[in-house]
């Protein structure tokens, strides 16, 4: 069976996995902090940073390009939110997601090599 | 069947008793029963029901409602939750005001749907700083989420200065007198519905709080139990106590917790607990303890967990299974917030050694996190044994503080018995 690797960069483990695992089938296994709720693609609670190898990842559905777009806009809502300009700054750093490709973990199946964050 | 009802001039207790309740929810003893607070609120547009109560309960619901507002005055029904027991009595109401708008929050909008099943049910979904107008009177909403299902709300009408606050501050209690400068003593109910209704939710009461100490308050209107108009701030600030975590406070040098847990038939998966202490000890920066299951009740410990970093459980398998001192103290955590904490797992064994792996596959069920796979020992812990018990709970406390070695693993390492 193919195989590819998955390195899970805040607990700094690389696991070898058959091709086609889901990445929340292995990140709950290696204790990787990324949360999950739902499972099944609803929620966004699972919303993960892809730091290499995004195009060894199954593409996003639908269902989960919908999820994440809701996550962005409660995101970027949280800023809103907040009241004063350190604040701003300071939320914007946490999840400044600029630049990162960002996936459900419940719906990404891995294809091939790539190493994957909590956000 | 009189009952205090007036809040205000302006809102009623339109809700019901329900004396005999003795089980709710199956979670809670409720020696004194229950009520289910619905109100009305009068604007000079307008009247607004809100909540309703369980669907048992209707007729008095209806006929408490009919004493202060017609059907076709009611402009706006507000559910501050969605649970059955509040919105048992929505499908009858919308029948017999259909003019009426139906409130409820964001995250209620699934659920509602999933809960009344019924084509076309129209609602407007409101957040923090959404209101609506009943002329003179004004309903304004706050996004109070999990406290305790997704969907909660409170609801403020600030010329009344009265809080609806949902299952916030309620509690079961079932007194006709409805107010709480006139019920019985009601300490307790609140104290034990806090503890088993919001405990696991600590984060999310000090996130509504931020939201409801700034509000100026004549009463607070919960949805069970009796009404605070009588120092209602009183109950705010037990709220802040009670969702503050206490470790914290109390003695904060930064410093993360591991507890170590373990019981043990013939010594063995004590000495191991013991090596695993000793191996933490060598990671600076953790506040290490260790207790033996069988030397207390299960609730203190559970208290324990509620406010450490990590939690390592030792026990041995007997007939295949971990021992039941364990089960009751890992049954208890869903009253708790767990999830996202460290965990692990060890033991002694003399035949197949089962205990190690089913306690780590609970523990992630629980949402913790499981960074290390767990050390089993065919009875008695030989020298390299406890070395590796030295190593393992070193790499846990490693993990805790951030410093985590680079590992290369099989899947099948992580699918396969430990």
């Amino acid at each position: 069976m193919a195989k590819a690797k998955v390195k899970f960069a805040d607990v700094n483990v690389t696991v070898t996995v058959p091709v086609g695992t889901r990445i929340i089938e292995i990140s709950e296994k290696v204790g990787s902090y990324i949360a999950y709720n739902c499972r099944e693609g609803d929620c966004g609670q699972c919303m993960f940073a892809v730091v290499e190898g995004a195009q060894n990842l199954s593409k996003p559905s639908e269902l989960e390009r919908a999820t994440l777009l809701q996550q962005y806009r409660e995101i970027i809502d949280g800023w809103r939110s907040l009241d004063s300009a350190e604040a701003i700054a300071a939320a914007m750093k946490r999840d400044n997601l600029g630049g990162r490709e960002c996936r459900l973990a419940c719906q990404t199946q891995v294809f091939g090599d790539s190493v994957v964050a909590p956000l | 069947m009189s009952v205090a009802a007036a809040v205000t001039e302006r809102i009623h207790w339109i809700g019901a008793l329900d004396p005999g309740m003795r089980t709710f929810d199956v979670i809670l003893k409720t020696p004194s029963g229950t009520t289910y607070n619905s109100y009305c609120v009068r604007g000079s547009e307008g009247v607004a029901i809100i909540d309703t109560v369980k669907l048992e309960c209707a007729d008095q619901f209806f006929a408490r409602l009919q004493q202060f507002a017609d059907y076709g005055e009611i402009r706006a029904i507000v559910l501050n939750h969605l649970e059955p027991d509040h919105s048992g009595c929505l499908p009858e109401l919308l029948r017999r005001a259909p003019q009426a708008k139906l409130y409820v929050s964001e995250s209620a909008q699934l659920m509602l749907k999933a809960l009344v099943k019924q084509d076309g049910l129209a609602f407007v979904p409101v957040t923090t700083g959404d209101s609506v107008s009943l002329g003179d009177r004004t309903l304004r909403f706050l996004h109070t989420p999990y406290l305790h299902w997704p969907d909660t709300q409170c609801t403020y009408v600030p010329e009344e200065r009265v809080l609806f606050s949902g299952d916030v501050f309620g509690c079961h209690f079932c007194d006709r007198r409805m107010f709480n400068d006139a019920v019985g003593d009601f300490r307790f109910a609140f104290e034990y519905y806090f503890h088993h209704i919001m405990r696991p939710f600590k984060r999310h009461v000090l996130d509504a709080l931020a939201l409801i100490e700034p509000l100026d308050l004549a009463a607070i209107a919960p949805s069970h139990g009796p009404i605070l108009r009588d120092r209602p701030r009183d109950y705010v600030a037990r709220y802040r106590e009670l969702a503050t975590p206490r470790l914290k406070r109390e003695t904060d040098n930064g410093d993360r917790t591991l507890i170590v847990f373990y019981i043990s038939s013939y010594g063995n998966t004590r000495r191991m607990a013991e090596a695993i202490c000793d191996g933490a000890a060598e990671v600076p920066g953790l506040r290490l303890s260790l207790y033996d299951l069988e030397g207390s009740p299960v609730e203190p410990l559970v208290d324990l967990v509620e406010e450490a970093d990590a939690i390592l459980i030792g026990s041995p398998t007997i007939n295949g299974d971990a021992v039941k001192p364990v089960w009751d103290l890992l049954s208890s955590f869903a009253g708790i917030h767990v999830k996202g904490k460290v965990a692990g797992a060890f033991g002694s064994f003399g035949w197949s050694g089962e205990a190690v792996r089913m306690i780590e596959d609970r523990l992630r069920g629980l949402k913790m996190r499981v960074p290390v796979a767990g050390v089993k020992v065919k009875l008695i812990p030989a020298r390299e044994e406890i070395l590796a018990c030295r190593d393992f709970g070193r790499q846990v406390g490693e993990f805790l503080i951030g410093r985590q070695v680079t590992r290369e693993i099989d899947f099948s390492e992580l699918v396969s018995a430990a």
